[in-house]
């Protein structure tokens, strides 16, 4: 270990926090994943909407496309034309950019004319100025996690020896999976159904039932960004940060040839660490809010 | 459950059966064509036409997934398009390599077609008769999909390293990670267009014309990865014959949007509910 290898795995924690924050706001403006359910019933359930409806599979795939299209067009032009890192990390990005661009316009038109019997017309404003919102959070992403690929396999004193593809194909899916567990909650729990009593849960009742006017005018997906922000992209953030950070710290204190136990120890040692301490949150929110009280009519302002 | 589209069969204007001779036919031609041609001009240029091969089994593929993903299947969408690619790499592997132990590189897709075929027929059974799925067209559906998914590997595989060799696919392929652009855009190729166009008013022409559109998005990264293993003039031919086929299907599948969306407006204020 020296100091400069440190330097890289702060330089990593960093890019995947910033990965993680923008994975869950661009996830989050165009309602993919976990709230895509209830966006997708309000339509049915006679609620027609002016929300983003961008289903592109899973989190975790789509983000693993973006950040190997960004990984895959670097190294290419990085192999073939020896282009300076940056500028082809830069490159690789827009092109991901473009593809979530595209793949985000027509899950857009697809589901919101797939669902023509309800009435969801396909605002064509919606997606021209929410689009570039889109890919331009999914630009960030792209390019923090192939820089992040691109550190680990050209610049850390024991290099990966995986190509740079398919690392950033594996911290893809890994952004993917923690955006999708971690920040989404905050948008399809809080903000679709802001307008319940915190914590009361999703009754199968209020299915579909979700906010579609905002404190001025119709709620659309920018809106949520502004939402999501202030608390669901952080978290996100600091989940996949960590994530990063202390996956490498592990192997860059401890060689992973020579000192594999240790290392091993160490993840173990991590993992223990995260469930007593979420152990402790569940339980002190639970003591500090309680259960949920039965319904008993609205509450008077 | 209305989330996954109708139950009970996905109505159809082109017949399954078709469309897979269509898929398998075209690709399987396609991945020849372009390797004879291949080697008998002793060029790289006509890798291109791997990766429209790629987009015939892809065709076939998402159009299995619309078949088995129709009984209410909804979040399962992604994870059957990752089966088919996870499917069909195991089916190229073993036929690539069978086909270099047995001395004819040409001999490759055909073993690779058998053997995904009969693969995903028995993770079909298993999907059927273990795991309880209960859907009738599941074996049908996931052969399919392996042989979709395998024939779309091959293709994209073909695109970037040029020709069949189980050596050269790979160098070009494996070793320099390009194995995860095709897999993973090969993956939303197939599960996309269904997945994009869910609910109860999907077609059948405009899912399948939006697969058309995401495998020539493929075909694109596939042309870059063909500029660092081929030169620049393969890969750029191949990039700009993905880039028309692009354009020209997404306008075809715009075209669709506004066939059949309720209403295609500017801007508006919220439409009045159906129920």
């Amino acid at each position: 270990m020296d100091a400069f290898s440190m330097g890289l795995i702060a330089a990593m924690g960093a890019l995947a926090t910033v990965a993680g924050a923008s994975e869950d706001i661009e996830s989050d403006i165009g309602s993919q994943s976990n709230p895509n359910s209830q966006v997708q019933l309000a339509a049915q359930v006679g609620n027609p909407h002016r929300i983003y409806n961008k289903a592109i599979s899973g989190e975790p795939p789509a983000n693993a496309l973006w950040a190997a299209t960004a990984a895959m067009v670097a190294y290419t032009l990085i192999t073939a034309f020896q282009m300076p890192a940056l500028l082809a990390l830069v490159a690789g990005a827009s092109v991901a950019a473009l593809f979530n661009g595209v793949f985000s316009i027509s899950s857009y038109f697809g589901r919101n004319s797939s669902q023509a019997r309800f009435n969801q017309w396909v605002y064509m404003d919606i997606v021209r100025y929410t689009t570039p919102s889109i890919m331009a959070h999914a630009w960030i992403t792209a390019f923090c996690i192939a820089t992040i690929s691109y550190i680990m396999v050209y610049m850390l004193p024991t290099p990966h020896p995986f190509p740079m593809p398919i690392i950033a194909l594996i911290w893809g899916l890994a952004v993917g999976a923690i955006g999708s567990s971690v920040g989404d909650i905050h948008y399809g729990g809080e903000r679709e159904f802001q307008n319940r009593q915190f914590g009361c849960g999703l009754n199968t009742m209020l299915s579909g039932q979700i906010v579609r006017k905002a404190e001025a005018g119709l709620r659309n997906s920018i809106d949520n960004a502004w939402f999501c922000t202030k608390f669901g992209g952080p978290a996100t953030g600091m989940g996949f940060g960590l994530t990063v950070f202390l996956d490498n710290w592990r192997t860059t204190i401890f060689d992973p040839v020579t000192q594999a136990s240790l290392a091993i120890a160490m993840g173990i040692f991590f993992i223990i660490l995260m469930v007593v301490y979420n152990n402790y949150i569940e339980r002190s929110v639970r003591a500090k809010y309680g259960p949920y009280p039965e319904y008993k009519g609205d509450i008077a302002a | 459950m209305s989330v996954g589209g109708s139950a009970g069969g996905a109505p159809s204007a082109y017949d399954p059966k078709k469309l897979r001779m269509y898929g398998l036919v075209g690709s399987v031609v396609g991945i020849y064509l372009g390797a004879i041609l291949n080697s008998a001009l002793d060029t790289t240029v006509f890798s291109f036409i791997g990766a429209i091969a790629a987009i015939f089994a892809v065709v076939m593929g998402a159009n299995a997934v619309r078949r088995v993903c129709a009984y209410g299947i909804g979040t399962g969408v992604p994870s059957i398009g990752m089966l088919a690619l996870g499917m069909g790499i195991i089916a190229v592997m073993f036929g690539l390599s069978m086909a270099e132990t047995l001395g004819s590189v040409l001999l490759g897709p055909i073993i690779i077609l058998i053997y995904a075929g009969v693969f995903g027929y028995i993770i079909g059974v298993i999907a059927n008769k273990v795991i309880k799925f209960n859907i009738p067209v599941m074996e049908e559906g996931n052969a399919d999909l392996s042989m979709a998914g395998a024939l779309a590997i091959l293709g994209w595989s073909f695109a970037i390293s040029g020709t069949l060799g189980y050596v050269d696919i790979l160098n070009n392929v494996l070793m320099t990670g390009y194995i995860a652009i095709i897999f993973i855009a090969g993956g939303l190729a197939i599960l996309h267009p269904f997945n994009a166009n869910l609910g109860p008013d999907e077609k059948q022409d405009r899912t399948l014309v939006n697969a058309i559109m995401v495998s020539a998005l493929a075909m694109i990264a596939t042309g870059i990865a063909a500029i660092a293993t081929q030169g620049l003039a393969s890969g750029l031919l191949q990039l700009v014959i993905g880039f028309a086929l692009w354009f020209y299907f997404f306008k075809m599948y715009y075209r669709l949007v506004k066939r059949d969306a309720a209403a295609v407006v500017g801007t508006g204020l919220l439409p009045p509910a159906v129920q």
